[in-house]
């Protein structure tokens, strides 16, 4: 029984140090491009901004004055605030969008369910600016819409030309697809028959989906909540084409920073605070993701 | 040109994959013929080798089909252009190592110096460029310095094409009286009426020069000794700057972010006025002579107050080797010609430096400024912000007030 033993483990041993090289051996560049491509350009983001930029030129002068005039300053709070009201508004209005959207396909969608996900992706068959374009022409002072009221006699939208409203709404269409799609990956493996047990206990469909839907579906929802906040936190293009003069994001003064005005210290400084509010943003919704109850264990095969 | 060459490469390459007999024998012969010529190597290369290659970094307006065809057969060379947007961009670019991978850049105002001090580029022998002979002296040192360093020994720089920062205006909605002074871009008369770009440099600049003038301090001596130049403001000067565009921001239906967009919007009546580098001016002026537009359309190139303009350029880089230094000079002198700027002014639709004028119709004269070049000397030229750093500051509270 013993030798036995020993004569297995060794095996098991070399089997999985095989197992382990393999591993590495797929993995590998996998994390090389990961290290070169994300955390190289970010460990020199997190060093420039403590370096100092003069008339387009980079000084390695280590100081803390990037960071305290992003703090003190009030232009970049008011920047930093609208581009996170605006990423928190998108984030709802997709969410509220999403959910029927999302769980209609996954319960009734039949065989057509595929065919539905990936009209989703139709928009991504053209580029982002050109889905702005688009949004331009439809939202615009002589886009369709407001053409057409003056057309039959009646006054332009003006809340929808070049206003943060319109800004909005350009992200919400640009992002709601990434919120469907996670909200149904989630729904399309629930157990609709849940949702009978608690009708015969009597539940209401309100409470049904309270109680089981939304909470057995929460790290859809969460995935969901990640994708379209984070990217909208950054966002500038949208703003920048729809949004008019109130509009002016975050993102879009950090991409002024490294570009036209050559304050590259500041924009690594303003690019970390962005990457900072991230990762909480994140952690905040990861910490509400409560994995028994969403019927995840961790374990494959238990 | 070269993806389809490229494309023709692979095909080839393609072809070869499969071994045949013949194939066997073709490649012993080959490699006979390569131990029998071996020592000849060093003098051996093969045609594409050979040809010499001119690479540009320079802006995509520029990249004409035909002027580049022409001179790709004229000099048997190779025309690899890399194209950016501003010249921030390009300067970075040549800042990190791009003196090796380029033979020629772009710039417009004062960058041409800034390039040749920092030791990007070098100095244009303007006597290997016959063609600099057709070029109004308007844009000719001394009378336009920007295109030599301070001391005028070296030109830095060869001209190409000119334009200003000028006033479009829908002259049939805004009245004769407010038309002519920067100030109309605050007048609450066109609320919702009006349009800027969202470059900051220009739109700093140009309310700078209104500041000056409300402070009147642009007529005065300045703290440097120098005339005043809109790119140099006090901090007095810049803090009514502020106040101004503050005050403008809430005018504007929206700042453009190209000029389709302007387009659209002045062809479609929402916007009656916008300070724009007269491409616009010229799209519209061209629709209404054709009988396409129904209001009249007007551009001020020079508000009475001042305005701002700009001369692109062509500057040789300081890595290019002798054999590529001839050829930049080649690639501007066919640049210059005559018969080929027409071309330039037509696909552009820029003012030309070059006199063209027993070349172009009465209207094409002009619509492409061309008896209107003593005006580039009257501009503030495009320059580098005393700080930018006080500037970013200064638009990022306009922007978010």
């Amino acid at each position: 029984m013993t030798a036995g033993t020993l004569q297995i483990t060794p095996r098991r041993t070399k089997l999985h140090r095989l197992f382990a090289y393999r591993f590495a051996l797929l993995a590998g560049p996998g994390a090389l491009f990961i290290m070169i491509a994300l955390l190289l350009p970010l460990l020199s983001i997190v060093v420039f901004s403590f370096w100092r930029t003069e008339s387009y030129e980079l000084y390695a002068d280590w100081n803390l004055d990037n960071y305290r005039v992003m703090l003190t300053e009030p232009a970049y709070r008011v920047f930093f605030l609208r581009s996170f009201f605006m990423a928190l508004a998108v984030t709802l209005a997709c969410l509220v969008i999403s959910w029927p959207v999302a769980y209609f396909i996954a319960k009734h969608g039949g065989r057509y369910r595929l065919l539905l996900v990936l009209l989703l992706a139709a928009p991504f068959f053209t580029g982002v600016i050109l889905r702005i374009a688009a949004l331009q022409g439809l939202f615009g002072p002589i886009g369709l819409i407001n053409m057409t009221l003056t057309e039959i006699g009646l006054p332009p939208i003006q809340v929808l030309m070049y206003t943060p409203l319109a800004a909005g709404i350009g992200l919400v269409y640009l992002y709601v697809p990434f919120m469907i799609t996670a909200i149904y990956l989630s729904v399309i493996n629930f157990n609709f028959e849940l949702l009978e047990v608690a009708k015969i206990n009597g539940a209401k469909p309100w409470r049904a989906f309270i109680e089981i839907t939304w909470p057995l579906n929460w790290i859809g929802t969460a995935i969901g909540l990640v994708v379209v906040f984070i990217p909208c936190l950054a966002s500038a293009v949208t703003q920048r084409f729809l949004g008019g003069t109130q509009s002016s994001s975050f993102g879009m003064s950090l991409a002024q920073q490294f570009g036209e005005t050559g304050t590259w210290a500041l924009g690594s400084a303003m690019g970390v605070a962005l990457f900072v509010s991230s990762i909480v943003a994140i952690v905040l919704i990861g910490r509400s993701i409560n994995l028994k109850r969403s019927g995840f264990t961790g374990v494959i095969n238990p | 040109m070269s993806i389809s060459h490229t494309r023709l490469r692979i095909a080839s390459s393609a072809r070869r994959v499969g071994t045949t007999r013949r194939a066997l024998l073709k490649g012993a012969a080959i490699a006979g013929a390569g131990l029998v010529f071996r020592p000849m190597a060093p003098f051996i290369s093969n045609a594409e080798a050979a040809t010499p290659t001119l690479r540009l970094l320079m802006w995509q307006p520029y990249a004409i089909n035909e002027t580049i065809a022409e001179f790709e057969s004229k000099f048997g060379a190779k025309f690899a252009p890399t194209f950016f947007d501003g010249n921030s961009e390009a300067f970075n670019k040549m800042k990190v190592g791009g003196t090796k991978d380029f033979d020629i850049v772009q710039g417009d105002g004062f960058w041409p110096r800034l390039y040749f001090r920092q030791g990007l580029t070098q100095a244009v022998d303007y006597g290997k460029i016959a063609s600099m002979a057709n070029v109004f002296p308007d844009f000719l040192p001394p009378n336009f310095p920007l295109l030599a360093d301070p001391s005028g020994e070296h030109k830095v720089a060869a001209p190409n094409c000119w334009g200003g920062y000028g006033i479009t205006v829908n002259s049939s909605q805004v009245a004769a009286g407010d038309i002519g002074s920067i100030s109309l871009l605050l007048n609450e008369k066109y609320k919702g009426k009006m349009s800027t770009n969202s470059r900051f440099e220009e739109n700093i600049a140009l309310i700078g020069i209104l500041a000056a003038t409300n402070l009147g301090t642009i007529s005065g001596p300045r703290p440097d000794g120098n005339p005043f130049n809109p790119y140099n403001l006090t901090d007095a000067e810049l803090e009514e700057t502020k106040k101004l565009l503050i005050q403008q921001k809430k005018l504007l239906l929206t700042r453009y972010q190209d000029y389709d967009a302007l387009d659209r919007l002045m062809r479609g009546g929402a916007v009656w006025a916008a300070p724009e580098f007269a491409e616009t001016y010229r799209h519209l002026t061209v629709l209404k002579q054709d009988g396409k537009l129904d209001f009249d359309i007007q551009h001020v190139l020079k508000p009475k107050e001042g305005g701002l303009g700009w001369v692109d350029t062509w500057m040789i880089s300081s890595g290019a080797d002798s054999e590529r230094v001839e050829l930049a000079h080649h690639w501007m002198d066919s640049f210059l010609k005559k018969d080929n700027y027409v071309r330039v002014v037509r696909s552009t639709g820029y003012g030309g430096t070059v006199d063209l004028r027993d070349l172009l119709s009465p209207n094409e004269i002009e619509l492409y400024f061309q008896n209107r070049s003593s005006e580039a000397s009257q501009l503030h030229m495009f320059d580098q912000p005393s700080s930018p750093e006080k500037w970013e500051r200064i638009w990022s509270d306009v922007e978010a007030s």
